[in-house]
């Protein structure tokens, strides 16, 4: 069976649910804490860094946390191939380490800056859509999610807007295809500013990965969309109406909802068959 | 010329603690981190063709009597008018700074448009923030350390130098004795510089 350790960093509030939607997917997901020796790590073969606020955000989202030992391991696994994704917090983590984009490996080439919005500031809750493009990340985290289709996900952020000053780095990201996932609007066409396109992010980027693939940083929480339960009622669309027309149904509100493609995706990456076990965390 | 304000503060600012510690395990050997003090920088610019000494007793008056911009059970403050503050910026004894601001637009105008409804001013034309880290460093050698201790700390190159500045969305400013107040002004003002970067090899 395939195993991923969570990442349980001081001020991380979803490493519960993010491993409960791994199990769903049939990955054992093992809670680690950030001060294990880095060296239990290499035991597992893929990795998840949570959301929340590590360190509390202390001098920026993510910036004390990408000096952690066990961020180095992690970026040493990644280097052999193995799968990370960071959610959220999770993503800062990741863009403050280096590990995304990797156009010039190690080095730090993206923020993840505050919002941006016209007469908007701070932290914005709300569901956004997001669309998978061709890139070399799809295959780990976007193959159980049909071509074209859009899904409706949470966000939770008040520093959500990816963002370079080295234009190389801008025109690497785009012609790569490493800006895998973007925000649309739920018709599936781009993104033409809030609501829409929720911060202001280059490229309307709400995930972007590294060269290879394997690590993707993400800033909508697909964990808190993972059964159809999470979908909120009054979401447009057909998610939406799933949510509605399954509300007396429990069978059908413990089934998949639309962040599961990303843990569906991975799993498979992984080898796992598709056959979602029952979380195990509690 | 511009009126700021600089507030910190005076509990113990977690904030500062933490990159303090973080701070210490960048600095390379033969130097050593002693102290990191965390200020937030105000400018208040005048509106087109305004007297500044029209609205900086009021802003000052504003400072000193509401909390719109002290808390003053947790904070302290320094004022500096246009008129009084003189040419250069010192740093503390012994410190070296950053002073660090978004590379967008660092006008804040959601704080103006609060101040207003609050606390309405006449001449205030716009308000724009930074950062300043201020820092003491020392060398074995016995030098104070600043220009290394800016590549440990200052703008993020990997995860292993580089802490409170992340490039991409801010930019930086070295402070390291006097520093003429203009220079900070032009710094706050004028569009960010270029990021540094090596010659590419993409």
């Amino acid at each position: 069976m395939a195993r991923a350790a969570v990442i349980q960093i001081p001020g991380v509030n979803c490493e519960y649910e993010s491993a409960r939607a791994l199990e769903r997917a049939g990955i054992e997901a093992v809670i680690v804490r950030f001060n294990e020796p880095a060296s239990v790590l290499s035991e597992f073969d893929a990795y998840l860094l949570p959301g929340g606020f590590a360190f509390q955000d202390r001098i920026r989202a993510g910036a004390v946390a990408a000096k952690l030992p066990a961020v180095e391991r992690i970026a040493a696994e990644a280097e052999r191939g193995k799968p990370v994704l960071g959610i959220c917090n999770g993503a800062q983590v990741l863009v403050e380490a280096g590990l995304v984009p990797g156009i010039r490996p190690g080095r730090v080439e993206l923020a993840l800056a505050p919002n941006r919005a016209p007469r908007r500031q701070g932290y914005l809750c709300r569901w956004v859509w997001v669309r998978a493009g061709e890139g070399p990340g799809r295959g780990t985290y976007a193959a159980s999610l049909p071509s074209g289709a859009v899904a409706p996900l949470p966000i939770a952020h008040g520093e959500g807007r990816f963002e370079t000053a080295d234009p190389d780095v801008l025109r690497a990201i785009e012609s790569e295809g490493l800006a895998l996932f973007r925000y649309v609007a739920q018709d599936g066409s781009p993104a033409r500013g809030y609501p829409d396109d929720p911060n202001g992010a280059m490229l309307q980027a709400a995930g972007i990965t590294n060269r290879a693939g394997n690590v993707l940083a993400f800033m909508p929480h697909p964990e808190r969309a993972a059964v159809l339960k999470h979908v909120q009622l009054d979401l447009p669309g057909p998610w939406g109406e799933a949510r509605r027309s399954g509300a007396e149904s429990y069978e059908a509100l413990e089934g998949p909802g639309p962040g599961a493609f990303l843990f569906s995706s991975l799993a498979a990456r992984l080898g796992v068959a598709a056959a979602p076990a029952r979380s195990r965390v509690r | 010329m511009s009126a700021v304000l600089l507030v910190r503060l005076k509990i113990p600012d977690l904030t500062a603690l933490t990159a303090l510690d973080a701070g210490r395990a960048l600095v390379p050997e033969g130097y050593e981190l002693t102290r990191l003090v965390r200020e937030e920088l105000y400018l208040f610019e005048p509106s087109p063709g305004a007297d500044p000494a029209g609205f900086e007793p009021s802003i000052a008056k504003q400072v000193e009597t509401s909390n719109f911009f002290v808390n003053p059970n947790k904070e302290g403050y320094r004022f500096l008018r246009s008129g009084e503050r003189g040419p250069v910026w010192d740093p503390p004894e012994g410190s070296w700074g950053i002073l660090a601001r978004s590379r967008g637009d660092t006008r804040d105008a959601g704080l103006v448009e609060r101040l207003m409804r609050e606390h309405p001013l006449r001449g205030l034309g716009s308000i724009r923030r930074g950062r300043v880290w201020w820092l003491k460093t020392r060398s074995r050698q016995g030098d104070d350390g600043a220009r290394v201790g800016y590549a440990a700390l200052g703008p993020v190159v990997d995860a292993g130098h580089g802490l409170l500045v992340n490039p991409h969305s801010e930019a930086a400013l070295r402070l390291e004795g006097a520093t003429a107040w203009s220079r900070i002004e032009a710094f706050l003002a004028e569009p960010a510089p270029a990021v540094e970067r090596e010659p590419s090899r993409i």
